[in-house]
């Protein structure tokens, strides 16, 4: 072989390595034979100035209708006719639209779904419309099957005829009484003008509100009024899900609502009725709830939810885009209105059976997909795990802020008292909302990684509805796509013999032929996956009646259990993959889910009486971000502070709670068995303090104990008196306040111990914050104990090294030294050696770890015998993206020299740090802003280093955090190691950990808690965790599996307290009622 | 006789300058000079979206910079140096200078109106176009008064800036209370957050304080309905159903809408919002200026002196009333009607996003007609084409105090204000007319 061969084929061997295959190959319209386009084209009669959802798009339905074992597509369209489209195999299509009959005769299409309605074993098609508003005419229709490749439209005959604003409809059998019942969801059309009150739901319109249509023998009756069902004008129905959530065996649903109505989660009541029990199991939702989906993707046997948002990824196209409320309105909407907690990006609710979801899209990486439609879960490359797709894009976006704010006017403004203000311009001016379509695969620890672009091809277009279905029998699931303005896409799965699958369809006794409702767990060495068959699924759409697993490269199925809609069940053991099955009940017996499901045992149980604790802490009106707008998180909200000691010399603990702003303190003393609030103490007097820690000891050695109180809340500034803390001496009857050392901060955290070895407690009092000027850094100090005296300990290294949040006392050399180990925000945990009465910093981590540090604990959660810590960080599960390559930044300075200061907080994307505000938010601070960035688009895209000169950002002080999970420094002979907690104790801060052996085994463990609300709408809440207990190393469970139920809380601290000889744990919130549990063992 | 010899070595400099060339003529500044520089200024604050009180602030610095060049070299105006706040004596023109004052005046007008704007491009293409056709026919005389008037104008900035405007940009934002019905909440359908909430912390101009014209309490929330405050809220609502029985061409309509004056009025329909932008009631009053100029064939000086006192009193009036609405913190009729009696109930005109009490239109049209009257007198007859361009059509009034009438019911009209509000919102701004009048020592008549 010459030279130059060999190069020639080094280079073509090179090319192949290059040009990496997509998973999904996209065959064309004319090698496919599907030419399907949702053509729509805005006319001066009808656009979406007109109709709010003029760019929703058709339907795709999947399935089998001819029974040849391919399975075919039916494709609705807008303003087009129907089509029906017969698979010859090999992927070649056949249009029999004519000859089925099936063509339609509506106006304006939305979704088209296919179920057996009829029951005799083959697939009909429902067919939504809008009707009755801007000249659309038609009504919803039925094509049932004849079983010859043709249709006979027989809506009027089974009462589905709607003539209402339908987007979808969805099948299942709510009763239980074998035959297939329908779900129709109507969207509503009118203009969002004022929030309007949350009752309006109660008030049920014919033309918007959804409705529950039972199935009674060959038609359909209206149910929704009886059976619970909300029917309001402001239901902007879009999404349907369907599934059993609570796993009770009767079928539920979830709904996504868009605009300011929320979602509703309906529980079925199992006697024909539902309840929306939202609030109860979702702490907040999407805002502009779109398409949504189920599957269990954690291997628990529960079925998760995705509801999709339209939160941009894109630099330019996010900072061009209206944003979520203030941080204002979202308390008017919640508090006055009575909606709930709605945020602008995709949810992914992980289910917890009967406590909260945890919500964890931003953690897993599927929150920001920009105008999303439809969102699909299934194993597309089959490797066990649950993988997503979700379909992208509008014609036109109408909240470019741009505009909103300037281009819109010059066209619109003379026009806009009716609705027929249409202007060809005005449209032309709104940029093009065009978007590649998503896909991620599935993996471990509840994440998932982007592979768009990778699987499947990135290029831009307007698509919405999708369905799954294995078109070419290769047993991978393939997608079908509507697109707006161009032919439907095909996406054809690749994997192929890559990796095994095995798929199960069920032939289950008429009248619901294909098992609708039915339930499959299947084990494979241990693992768990479980799949429900609901067909109406994503948007608008349904898929192909088939249950699909993938298996990677095991070659045999342990088990199968399936669990028939009538909840009886068989079990298939030692199936091998690559198969299509066709299962029917057999040898059935009764299903009970304990048997799937697993179970902890529980170890706390809430105290009905809470001991007499009727303590409510609730938070002044004071917002942060209406004095600093641009700080990332508020302070104000640290509260309550919480001591727990014998106030009353008789050997009892009692507690103090600590006041808001002009909410007084108060004292709980223990009696028999039972707290009683003691009245007119005098702490009470310092009610405009705002109390962030207290701690009870006997600080002047008379065997009586004291009360020391740090005191903050970010309001006071300056030198104003209640941010000096307190400090009360128990006399013989009463306490009396004791000078301490004048210092003015917000306190953070309270710690004594004797460091100097003098027989005294000693204080360390550490602050977080400077009023009205975050990032400034504050003073924390040790307070020498002289007979009860305190005074500063001066010159010490950790004075002014950072926004303190946690210390301990602890002596990690045992050098019989206490030494003292502080956390706190924006900043490393510092280890500071004592060298008899002096402080050195050591330097003890093994890498580089700055945090937004909230708590610090020592435990030995690897049970090698020394002590490691525990360290509560921010969690994952937020805006802020930090790594040890490219940390969170925040930039302080006084950006616009007017003599007050900013924080500018950057995540790093594609090469620069970008700031997490838009233009109007830091122009709501730096109004210069305006002037050099006189439009959206000019500051779209823009990094900091192009918003700002050289000059003004080299004054800044940049801060840095490079870790915002929480976790444990592990100890190897006194050099620590961090590493980070699984996921499911990232979805929000850690407040609190606690140490006890709560199961009574002798081992200790520790009982974690956190949640927090002080963050701008654009943040979200972080209020899904339900706390968790440390084992060790390998053993955390969650605390809604053990009795626990922190889900919407935000705890602040846990303490144990001593009853009668038993022990408690009494859990502080913030803004809400205190807790008491009992431990059960 | 030292004097004499200066002269004469000046004269021979220049006309060794320009001796090989011909006399060039003077450039010629007109009235429409200055009202086209405003119109444009105005144009700039619709799109950049200028609240009524940051529109007024925009107004008078510009207009108080020319005024004092001209007063420089006209008799019969007086300098207002030490009569507003910390205002001193702008700096001379160096003798030796070309300085042609209505030249110099325009130039500081348009450059510190730049200044105060966000989209400065507008601004600098006319500005551009001026100063080629100035340059090509007069370059020294040009450049002489062009540095006068950047030196004044930097001067008349340095004061601006010391108005505690950028201060209040950092302060708090205006904290809503849901819980407290009586107070202010966001409305719809945007439901902004309250406007300016610090401007009566704004350095005022003949004003002792911003309270200095504080008005009476407005009646006391109630929803008792034999209370004042009941009784003012029902007269809105039957108001408006009144109108609305009557149709769009009704007159109150009609009046509502030609003094709508809301920079920002959103619509919102699905995802699809935009916004319908007009002038600013000080916009409107400014127009009013203009027109009563060129009817009473004002020239330049008079000219700017009239929207010079104008503006002042714009300018205080919004201070006084913004002084009084986040004092009384009064909750719009939206909210009440909404909550008590109709949750579909919308005004007529969209509610501005600051609290009901006084009503701003009314207080700033109750100072700028007292200035115009005093200026232009009684009973001057006008026809108001300000809200042509906004597709309105144009109204006739019988003298100023007519028109600011007008515009203080007509927010009844709309819905947006009780009666209180409006009546005594006139009187409160012809208090502020009548302290600048009274106050500032202007005209030598």
């Amino acid at each position: 072989m010459s030279n130059r061969a060999i190069i020639l084929c080094f280079s073509l061997l090179l090319l192949a390595c290059n040009k990496k295959e997509l998973l999904f190959k996209n065959p064309t319209s004319q090698e496919t034979g599907l030419f399907f386009e949702n053509t729509i084209t805005p006319s001066d009669d009808l656009n979406i100035l007109d109709y709010l959802y003029y760019y929703n798009g058709g339907g795709v339905a999947l399935g089998d209708i001819n029974n040849d074992g391919l399975v075919d597509i039916f494709l609705s369209a807008n303003q087009e006719k129907n089509k029906l489209y017969i698979n010859k195999g090999n992927l070649k299509f056949e249009d029999i639209t004519t000859k089925s009959n099936v063509s339609g005769n509506s106006s304006w299409n939305t979704g088209a779904v296919m179920g057996d309605i009829n029951g005799d074993g083959l697939l009909d098609i429902y067919v939504c419309a809008v009707v009755g508003v801007h000249g659309f005419y038609g009504y919803n229709e039925l094509y049932i099957n004849n079983g010859d490749e043709t249709f006979t439209e027989s809506a009027e005959q089974y009462k589905l005829d709607f003539d209402t604003y339908s987007s979808s409809a969805a099948f299942l059998d709510f009763d239980l009484d074998g035959d297939l019942d329908i779900y129709l969801l109507n969207h509503a059309i009118h203009t969002q003008e004022s929030f309007g009150k949350a009752d309006l739901r109660h008030k049920r319109n014919e033309q918007t509100g959804d409705r529950l249509l039972r199935n009674d023998g060959g038609t359909f009756t209206d149910v929704s009024e009886s059976a619970g069902i909300f029917g309001g004008i402001n239901g902007y129905g879009l999404g349907i899900s369907i599934a059993d959530f609570n796993q009770d065996g009767f079928p539920d649903i979830y709904i996504g609502n868009d605009f300011h109505e929320d979602d509703y989660y309906y529980i079925n009541n199992r006697d024909g009725t539902f309840s929306d029990q939202l609030k109860d199991y979702f702490g907040h939702t999407s805002r502009f709830s779109m398409g949504n989906d189920v599957a269990d993707i954690n291997h628990d046997g529960l079925p998760d939810i995705i509801s999709l948002d339209m939160l941009p990824e894109e630099e330019v196209v996010l900072k061009t885009s209206e944003g979520d409320d203030n941080i204002q309105i979202q308390k008017l909407r919640t508090k006055k209105y009575g909606y709930h907690y709605q945020f602008t990006r995709n949810m992914l609710y992980v289910n917890q059976q009967n406590s909260g979801y945890l919500e964890t899209a931003l953690l897993s990486g599927i929150a920001a997909t920009d105008w999303s439609w439809s969102s699909l879960f299934a194993d597309f490359n089959q490797d066990g795990e649950q993988d997503l797709f979700i379909s992208n894009g509008i014609s036109k976006r109408p909240n470019d802020l741009d505009f909103i704010k300037f281009i819109s006017n010059e066209q619109i403004q003379k026009k806009i008292d009716n609705t027929k203000l249409v202007d060809q311009k005005a449209l032309q001016m709104m940029p093009s909302g065009e978007a590649h379509n998503y896909i991620f695969k599935g993996v471990k620890n509840l994440e998932f990684e982007d592979k768009s672009g990778e699987w499947i091809s990135n290029k831009k277009g307007v698509s919405g509805a999708t369905a799954l279905g294995d078109l070419d029998n290769d047993g991978d699931l393939d997608l079908v796509v509507s697109n707006i303005n161009e032919n439907v896409s095909l996406y054809i799965n690749q994997t192929n013999e890559k990796a095994n699958y095995l798929q199960l369809k069920f032939d289950y006794p008429s009248p619901n032929t294909f098992g609708i409702g039915t339930k499959v767990y299947s084990y494979t060495k241990g693992e768990l996956q479980f799949k429900e068959l609901y067909t109406v699924r994503g948007f608008q759409s349904s898929s192909e009646p088939t249950v699909h697993f993938g298996y990677g490269a095991i070659q045999q199925v342990d088990s199968i259990t399936i669990v028939w809609p009538n909840k009886m069940c068989q079990t298939i053991r030692n199936i091998p993959v690559n198969q299509q099955l066709t299962i029917r009940p057999e040898k059935t017996k009764p299903f009970n889910y304990s048997t799937i499901l697993k179970k902890e045992t529980p170890i706390f149980k809430k105290v009905s009486n809470n001991l007499g604790l009727n303590f409510i802490h609730s938070e002044d009106n004071y917002t942060d971000f209406n004095r600093q707008k641009l700080i990332p998180y508020q302070n104000s909200d640290s509260g309550p502070a919480v001591a727990v000691g014998d106030l009353n010399n008789d050997g009892k603990d009692d507690i103090y709670f600590g006041g808001s702003k002009f909410n007084p303190a108060k004292v709980y003393l223990q009696k028999e068995g039972l707290y009683e609030e003691e009245k007119n103490q005098i702490f009470a007097n310092d009610s405009i303090n705002e109390d962030v820690v207290a701690l009870i000891a006997d600080f002047n050695n008379d065997t009586k104990n004291d009360l020391f109180i740090g005191t903050g809340g970010a309001d006071f500034y300056s030198k104003m008196k209640p941010l000096l803390d307190t400090y009360f001496i128990q006399n013989n009857t009463s306490f009396t306040k004791e000078q301490l050392p004048d210092y003015f901060e917000n306190a953070s955290v309270i710690e004594a111990h004797d460091y100097d070895n003098d027989g005294d407690l000693d204080v360390f009092v550490g602050n977080d914050i400077v009023s009205n000027d975050f990032g400034a850094m504050p003073n924390s100090y040790i307070l020498i104990n002289n007979k009860g005296k305190f005074s500063i300990l001066e010159n010490q290294p950790f004075q002014n090294i950072g926004m303190i949040t946690d210390a301990i006392w602890e002596d990690y050399d045992s050098d019989g030294f206490v030494d003292l180990i502080l956390v706190g925000e924006w900043m490393t945990p510092k280890f500071f050696k004592n060298r008899k009465g002096n402080f050195v910093e050591e330097n003890l981590i093994n890498s580089k770890l700055t945090g937004l540090w909230q708590q610090i604990a020592p435990f030995d959660i690897d049970k090698d015998g020394d002590v490691d810590f525990l360290l509560g960080n921010w969690g994952k599960n937020s805006k802020f993206e930090a790594s040890q390559e490219h940390p969170l930044r925040m930039y302080y300075s006084d950006f616009d020299e007017n003599g007050s200061t900013e924080t500018i907080l950057c995540n790093f994307k594609n090469g620069a740090y970008y700031p997490l505000l838009g233009l109007d938010e830091l122009a709501s601070q730096i109004v210069s802003l305006r002037k050099k960035f006189t439009n959206y688009k000019s500051f779209a895209g823009k990094s900091i280093n192009a918003i700002f000169e050289k000059s003004v950002l080299k004054k800044a002080r940049i801060f840095e955090v490079n870790t915002l999970a929480s976790g444990y420094l592990k100890n190897e002979n006194n050099t620590y190691t961090f590493v980070p907690f699984k996921n499911e104790l990232q979805v929000s801060p850690i407040s609190s950990f606690l140490e006890y052996d709560f199961n009574a085994n002798g081992v200790n463990e520790v009982l974690v808690a956190g949640n927090y609300f002080g963050v701008s709408p654009y943040h979200g809440r972080f209020d899904s965790f339900p706390g968790a207990l440390i084992v060790n190393e390998d053993k955390i469970i969650l605390g809604n599996k053990i009795g626990l139920n922190f889900s919407q809380k935000a705890v602040k601290k846990l303490n144990i307290i001593k009853v009668q000889n038993k022990s408690y744990v009494l859990a502080t919130i913030n803004n809400d009622s205190a807790q008491v549990y009992q431990l059960i063992k | 006789m030292k004097q004499f010899k200066l002269y004469v070595i000046a004269t021979l400099i220049v006309m060794g300058l320009f001796s090989c060339k011909e006399n060039l003529d003077p450039i010629e500044v007109t009235t429409e000079h200055f009202h086209t520089a405003i119109d444009k200024v105005v144009d700039v604050m619709i799109h950049d979206i200028f609240s009524p009180p940051v529109a007024s602030r925009v107004f008078v610095y510009p207009n108080i910079a020319a005024y004092e060049i001209l007063a420089q070299n006209d008799t019969a105006y007086f300098s207002l140096k030490n009569q507003i706040k910390h205002l001193g004596a702008i700096p001379s023109p160096n003798e030796s200078k070309r300085v042609n004052y209505p030249l110099a005046a325009l130039i500081a007008h348009i450059h510190l109106s730049k200044q105060l704007i966000f989209s400065e491009a507008k601004i600098e293409t006319h500005r551009d176009s001026l100063y080629n056709v100035w340059e090509a026919k007069n370059p020294r005389e040009f450049k002489e008064s062009k540095a006068y008037g950047l030196e004044v104008a930097a001067y008349i900035s340095d004061w601006m800036n010391k108005d505690n405007y950028a201060q209040t940009r950092t302060m708090p934002k205006f904290s809503v209370d849901s819980e407290d019905e009586g107070r202010w909440q966001p409305t719809p359908p945007s439901y902004m957050d309250g406007l300016e909430p610090h401007w009566n912390k704004i350095r005022s101009f003949v004003l002792e304080s911003a309270d200095q014209f504080k008005p009476a309490p407005p009646p006391k929330f109630s929803m008792n309905k034999n209370s004042d405050f009941y009784k003012e809220l029902i007269e809105v609502y039957e108001i408006s159903k009144e109108i609305t029985k009557k149709g769009d061409t009704s007159e109150e309509i009609a009046i509502a809408q030609f003094w709508d004056c809301n920079p920002y009025v959103s619509v919102n329909r699905g995802h699809l919002m935009f916004a319908v932008k007009k002038i600013t009631p000080g916009a409107h009053w400014i127009g009013i200026t203009k027109i009563a100029t060129k009817k009473g064939k004002a020239d330049v000086n008079r000219t700017v002196f009239a929207y010079t006192k104008t503006s002042i009193a714009i300018a205080d009036a919004f201070i006084s009333c913004w002084d009084e609405k986040y004092r009384s913190n009064l909750v719009r009729p939206e909210t009440l009607i909404n909550t008590y009696f109709d949750d579909e109930w919308k005004p007529i005109l969209q509610t501005p996003p600051f609290p009901e009490y006084s009503s701003g239109h009314s207080v700033v049209s109750g100072a700028a007609s007292t200035v115009l009257t005093s200026i232009f007198g009684e009973n001057f007859s006008f026809s108001d084409d300000t809200e042509v361009p906004f597709g309105l059509p144009i109204r006739s009034y019988k003298s100023f105090k007519h028109a600011a009438d007008e515009a203080a019911i007509s927010r009844m009209y709309g819905g947006i204000h009780y009666r209180t509000a409006v009546e005594v919102g006139v009187v409160q701004g012809r208090k502020v007319g009548e302290l600048v009048t009274e106050k500032l020592t202007m005209f030598n008549n």
